[in-house]
């Protein structure tokens, strides 16, 4: 032991272990928060969902009867089937929207791809609440657009089924999502050189083939999570429904907002919170393989 | 771009030209375009709309006016949720960025195996939509017997934001050059001295983009606000309940001045991140 290698590596053993123990200590205060107030919340949603109603205060307990009624009441079922059709559509026009958009930017516009991509960036946090608002004041009996059908006499009154409609909370609802779209795929697209779509076309491909032949493949994980994404985001969507879609109960987060407010119903939100996250778990698994299918 | 294109006459010059020609973009700038309008319609039309006089929505303007703002800033409701808005922004970004700080350092020395696992991890939050986040929050604070406030909001938002601060800190660190510390070290400085003048000024900058970004979030949360915060109103919460009254035009206003805060925000989190680089 006295040989001064063996103790120069000892002293660098004793330093790496040290690092290795600060490392971890200061990884500590992060992990202890996101531990305090993610797993603990989510698990508090797991054991709430069993909890029984006694007297409109939810009571410690382990039943089975909130799932049971959340589950067999056709409202649900409706309104599920519903939020599904919903997302379906919604996720089917954004990807629509940002597969070509993130393509144009990547591979037509390069020269212009910061800006562009910095203006999705800024629409990305540019309001939630204030953008659904917003959507009222343009589709509005009295909002831009009805007004604008009004004055070139394309309609005599305005077109009340604008607003307080499935089509005001899709167009929000797209408007709201394409950024998050555009975000993965665009992202997956660094991967893939400008180059190889510049080939496909020198060859005689179109734009539109050499984006679905060669690109397309090529930046497939970045669709498949920008899917799995947007269709998730419907589906626990409720704001916009509440905002925009009129007075029904109009996707399934409605209804989990009602249970925590209007009706206190907490143990049935909570196993309706559960059903629908265990729904979402199977969606994006759906959507996973199912895209892996469509792209070969 | 197209000037570019107006070759010299050459054998076959023109025919090279007509190819090119063929390839300008318009379709793809018309494109573009319409998805840029799209994402920046609801926007415009807002902050037109809080400087019509008229408190109508409807074109053409009766005058530009700057009375919705006068309305809002002297009510004491808005300045209210104004204010806590405000202090709702700065404990978020205080609180995530000792945290990313703290998490950027030790992610620093850890494998980066590990690296990987715990950034993967740290992004979980993204996945899960902010009402079933928002909910399981009001359970777990109903049950341990925390009030409603805009503090138990806060740590709300805090968590929401941490997973952006972990990823903007964490692509900045794919750039890190380890070994600058190391060579400081070697060079006889010590562990603190090695730290505040290299490490520190090396990862201070996305640290404080990714606290910027954090604010953002913070003003522009409505969902985790609506169920944890209880009497202690927000401005989103603030619009949320004269949205459902029905028309008001401080509305536009209010809306104006929370797209502001949020956009310069993300505006110079992105200048001083990696973000706005790519």
């Amino acid at each position: 032991m006295n040989d001064p290698a063996s103790s120069v590596a000892g002293a660098l053993v004793r330093k790496c272990r040290r690092d290795r123990v600060a490392a971890w200590l200061q990884l500590l205060p992060g992990s202890t928060f996101f531990i305090a107030f993610f797993l603990v919340p989510l698990l508090g949603l797991l054991a709430m969902s069993f909890f029984r109603l006694v007297d409109f205060e939810p009571v410690a307990d382990f039943t089975l009867s909130n799932y049971a009624e959340v589950l067999t009441s056709s409202v649900h079922a409706r309104l599920a089937l519903r939020t599904v059709q919903a997302a379906t559509i919604v996720t089917a026009i954004v990807l629509l929207i940002s597969f070509p958009f993130a393509y144009t930017l990547n591979f037509v516009f390069r020269k212009h791809r910061q800006l562009l991509f910095f203006l999705v960036l800024v629409s990305l946090f540019g309001g939630y609440i204030v953008r659904i608002y917003a959507w009222r004041s343009i589709l509005g009996n009295q909002g831009v657009i009805n007004q604008g059908l009004m004055a070139l006499s394309i309609v005599d009154e305005p077109v009340r089924e604008l607003l307080n409609s499935m089509y005001a909370v899709g167009a929000s609802l797209v408007n709201f999502l394409i950024p998050l779209g555009v975000l993965p795929i665009y992202a997956a697209m660094q991967n893939v050189s400008p180059g190889i779509a510049e080939a496909a076309r020198d060859l005689g491909a179109s734009r539109l083939r050499a984006a679905r032949q060669i690109v397309l493949p090529l930046s497939m994980r970045g669709v498949r999570a920008a899917a799995a994404f947007v269709f998730i985001a419907t589906l626990g969507e409720w704001v916009t429904p509440r905002l925009l879609g009129g007075t029904k109960d109009l996707l399934i987060g409605n209804r989990i907002e009602y249970y925590f407010g209007a009706s206190l119903e907490w143990p049935a939100g909570a196993a309706l919170a559960i059903t629908l996250i265990v729904g979402m778990g199977v969606a994006a698994y759906a959507i996973m393989s199912l895209m892996k299918r469509l792209a070969r | 771009m197209t000037a570019t294109t107006a070759s010299a006459p050459s054998p076959g010059g023109w025919r090279r030209g007509l190819a090119k020609l063929r390839r300008r973009p318009v379709a793809s700038a018309g494109f573009v375009g319409v998805v840029i309008v799209y994402l920046f319609a609801p926007l415009i039309v807002m902050v037109a709309f809080s400087f019509n006089s008229s408190p109508r929505l409807s074109f053409p303007f009766a005058g530009l006016s700057l009375r919705w703002y006068e309305e809002i800033f002297t009510d004491t409701l808005v300045l209210r949720a104004f204010r806590r808005s405000l202090q709702a922004a700065v404990v978020t970004a205080g609180i995530t960025g000792v945290l990313g700080l703290l998490g950027a350092l030790g992610i620093l020395k850890i494998a980066k195996r590990a690296r990987g696992f715990i950034l993967a991890i740290s992004a979980a939050p993204l996945a899960v939509p902010g009402l079933l986040f928002a909910i399981g929050l009001a359970i777990m604070y109903r049950q341990i017997g925390i009030e409603r406030s805009i503090w138990a909001a806060n740590l709300g938002h805090a968590l929401i934001a941490l997973p952006f601060v972990f990823l903007v800190v964490g692509a900045s660190l794919e750039r890190f050059r380890f070994t600058l510390i190391e060579a400081a070290q070697d060079l006889g400085a010590s562990r603190w001295h090695a730290f505040r003048t290299v490490t520190l000024p090396l990862v201070l900058p996305a640290v404080l983009g990714a606290m910027l970004l954090a604010a953002a979030i913070s003003i522009d949360d409505f969902v985790i606000a609506f169920f944890t915060a209880g009497q202690d109103k927000t401005l989103p919460l603030i619009m949320y309940g004269r949205v459902l009254k029905g028309i008001d035009p401080t509305l536009n206003a209010i809306g104006t001045v929370m797209l502001v805060l949020t956009t310069s925000l993300a505006f110079m989190a992105a200048r001083r991140t990696t973000i706005g680089e790519r």
